[in-house]
């Protein structure tokens, strides 16, 4: 075994050239991918630039006045009275709306800038800004009357854009989320059960960006590719044998009662080497040049790690498979045929090529138990979860998927006569 | 030792072997000749195990091969017709590779490797790849893989085709070697008759994947006993010159060549004195007079109607 493992890496070592071409060219078609679609898909929020019009349409000091006849209108003693309008003319909602869009860590997100109606809403549709704010007649009454006295809000913001996008869905997210807080904080202090303000969009309701990006683009792409091209190993170590053949070494090899097994076993680790140097490699590459997995953890790492090289295991069973169909065909082409087509199937099926969530349910399921397609979900969900338990059930299919080619392997392996 | 018993081989209906016996005693030397696509390969792929009969025994010892083709591999050193070796390897690498699977004890395999490569005349390039090297090298490397195990019986398919004068002689001389300093069984194919007749003491005959005559080279010979064929130079030729000699007792044929004429007589009948008479009379004078000595490649075309380069 050993004998056959040294001369098959040796006469891959005398080929460099395509040994290199095969080590390199998932990481070309990796930076290239992220250099076409770095445009495109931008990672979450993280490069975010939102510009928002502000339009204010309540006049403060008019509502604060409208809240200040309310108030005296109450039964309430009047030093109790006395107290709450303090606190109103404390509170100011459309400070706070300005205060928070004025915010430094804000500001890296969202450009708010205040504009007549008029303006902002031809902004909005000719696309120079992603959204416009109304805070309407009334909202500093409402606000103050919904914190101070508990009454229901009537005057909420509105923020109307023309498209929903992952800015709006943000924005929307961020007002949300801060309106809220606001009230939890005045709620503390009154008692008192205010709804959020419920923001609108002009059509098609609510749609929300989905919320944290699970994984990033290049992230899938680079476990995709890497996964994909390791494939091509298996392929390219069984075309090898045609050359064994071809120069009819293997005939000679069969003349020294030399087990198959043993043969098998020399392709099978080599190309184990091959995949495991090529993934490794691949994914080392990319983390340096695009961090891509940016601020992993140690364990994160690891985990990858033991994963690749079961997947290298995996792939090596493959080139068991196909060295005995080499060894029995006559036309390489035909065997060569044969290899793409499974490697290229393996690939479309396990997502290698593109996300696949749009396939019938079966066809998702099968892609699931290819080498690849599990590999690939088993890294994007680590990258998710991070969770070693998560492993160890992928690990054990890839290693079954080893065994299995193996057995089909020795059976398929020629004896005699099909030399 | 080694014999095949009605060997026949049917590709796709077509016999490329049919009912072949020959045997091969220990120590012997023995040639197959026969023109190309004859199944001398095809029989000794199956004699060395690599392709099964379709029908037909191969017996080691009086034991069959067939089914159980480990023994016949291990005393046997096959030199296929193609060169059987890594082109992007060195000669050293094969060598080591080859002489691992065959299972050379670690110890010896160095020796063993700078024995077969002196052997063969190629210690000075055994650094070097094997692709770079001329066909006669190649070959001389595919004879020395060979000999790795130290085989008993040695067969060699064609190894001299294609290459340079000497190479082949090198090789000729190493396969003599072989068979007289190291007392290897040798059977040696070829479509060249002056090395059959050169290096073998029994020689087989094929065509159409038939045994068609067999034996010592002068067993063969005597296939052809029955005549003799006389090249005569003439100053020139008449046809009553001609004429005359076919009317001699024992004549059966006369032909006239570029130079004079050629006879052909009954074995050992002396027809000199008659024809230099026969001439003189005509004042014609023989110039040269020669008994051609027969060839095997005149018992093949004596046997086939064809000459074996056809
Ligand atoms: N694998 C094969 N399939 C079909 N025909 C074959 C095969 N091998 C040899 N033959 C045919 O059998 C005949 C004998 O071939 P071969 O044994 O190679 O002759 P030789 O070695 O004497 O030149 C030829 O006609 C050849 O075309
Ligand atoms: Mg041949």
């Amino acid at each position: 075994m050993g004998s056959f493992l040294k001369k098959d890496l040796l006469v891959f070592w005398r080929d460099r050239k395509e040994i290199l071409l095969s080590l390199l060219l998932p990481i070309v078609i990796i930076l290239l991918l992220n250099f076409a679609f770095s445009g495109l898909f931008d990672e979450g929020a993280e490069s975010m630039d939102i510009d928002v019009a502000i339009v204010q349409q309540d006049n403060e000091s008019i509502g604060l006045e409208q809240f200040e006849v309310r108030v005296n209108e109450l039964d309430f003693p009047p030093a109790e009275k006395e107290a709450l309008l303090t606190q109103a003319t404390q509170i100011s909602p459309v400070r706070l709306i300005n205060e928070f869009f004025n915010d430094p860590e804000m500001k890296e997100w969202v450009s708010a800038q205040e504009l007549g109606k008029e303006k902002a809403t031809g902004l909005v549709e000719e696309g120079e800004l992603d959204a416009l704010i109304t805070i309407p007649v009334g909202f500093t009454e409402s606000v103050l009357s919904s914190i101070l006295l508990g009454e229901e809000t009537e005057k909420n913001l509105t923020i109307n854009v023309k498209e929903e996008s992952n800015e709006a869905g943000a924005l929307q997210d961020m007002v949300t989320n801060y309106v809220n807080t606001l009230n939890f904080q005045f709620a503390l202090g009154t008692a008192a059960e205010a709804p959020a303000p419920e923001p609108e969009l002009p059509e098609g309701g609510r749609e929300v960006v989905e919320g944290a990006q699970v994984y990033t683009m290049t992230q899938y792409f680079t476990v995709a590719i890497a996964a994909l091209f390791c494939l091509f190993i298996a392929s390219t170590v069984a075309m090898k044998t045609v050359t064994e053949k071809r120069e009819h070494v293997f005939n000679r090899i069969i003349l020294t009662n030399s087990k198959p097994f043993n043969y098998l076993m020399g392709k099978i680790i080599s190309t184990f080497f091959m995949a495991w140097i090529q993934l490794l490699i691949t994914f080392t590459v990319t983390q340096l040049l695009l961090d891509v997995f940016s601020g992993m953890s140690f364990d994160f790492w690891l985990g990858t790690f033991v994963v690749i090289t079961a997947f290298s295991i995996a792939v090596s069973g493959l080139t068991a498979i196909f060295t005995p169909i080499t060894l029995r065909l006559s036309d390489p082409n035909a065997a060569n045929g044969i290899f793409t087509l499974i490697v290229m199937g393996m690939g479309m099926l396990g997502g290698s090529f593109f996300p696949i969530d749009f396939l019938p349910d079966w066809v998702q399921r099968i892609g699931e138990w290819t080498p690849n397609g599990l590999t690939q979900g088993t890294l994007l969900e680590w990258i998710q979860y991070g969770s070693f338990v998560d492993l160890i059930l992928p690990i054990i299919l890839l290693m079954g998927f080893f065994i299995a080619c193996l057995i089909i392997g020795m059976f398929l392996f020629p004896r005699r006569e099909r030399i | 030792m080694l014999e095949t018993i009605n060997l026949s081989k049917n590709f796709k209906g077509k016999k490329a072997v049919d009912e072949v016996d020959i045997y091969l005693d220990e120590g012997e030397s023995v040639g197959l000749l026969g023109p190309n696509g004859a199944g001398k390969s095809t029989t000794i792929s199956i004699i060395s195990s690599l392709l099964k009969p379709s029908s037909g025994d191969v017996k080691l010892d009086g034991k069959s091969i067939i089914k159980n083709p480990a023994e016949i591999r291990k005393i046997l050193g096959v030199v296929p017709q193609e060169i059987a070796l890594y082109e992007e390897l060195t000669a050293y690498e094969n060598l080591k590779f080859f002489g691992e699977i065959y299972k050379v004890k670690k110890n010896i395999l160095e020796e063993r490797i700078r024995d077969v490569l002196e052997i063969v005349g190629l210690k000075e390039r055994q650094k070097d790849l094997v692709k770079t090297f001329s066909g006669g090298m190649k070959r001389r490397v595919n004879i020395a893989a060979a000999l790795l195990h130290h085989p008993k019986i040695l067969i060699l398919d064609e190894p001299t085709v294609g290459i340079d004068p000497q190479s082949r002689n090198h090789i000729l001389e190493t396969v003599r070697k072989l068979n007289e300093e190291q007392e290897t069984t040798i059977l040696y194919t070829s479509h060249y008759m002056e090395e059959v007749e050169q290096l073998c003491n029994r020689v087989y005959i094929m065509d159409h994947g038939k045994v068609i005559a067999s034996g010592s080279k002068s067993e063969l010979l005597s296939i052809l006993s029955s005549e003799d064929t006389i090249q005569v130079q003439l100053s020139e030729t008449s046809d009553q010159l001609i004429e005359k000699i076919k009317s001699f007792d024992h004549v059966r044929q006369v032909d006239e060549t570029d130079e004079g004429i050629r006879i052909i007589s009954k074995k050992g009948s002396n027809i000199l004195s008659g024809l230099v008479l026969a001439a003189e009379k005509e004042g014609i004078q023989v110039t040269h007079y020669q008994m051609e000595t027969p060839s095997l490649e005149d018992v093949f075309l004596h046997l086939t109607g064809k000459t074996l380069r056809d």
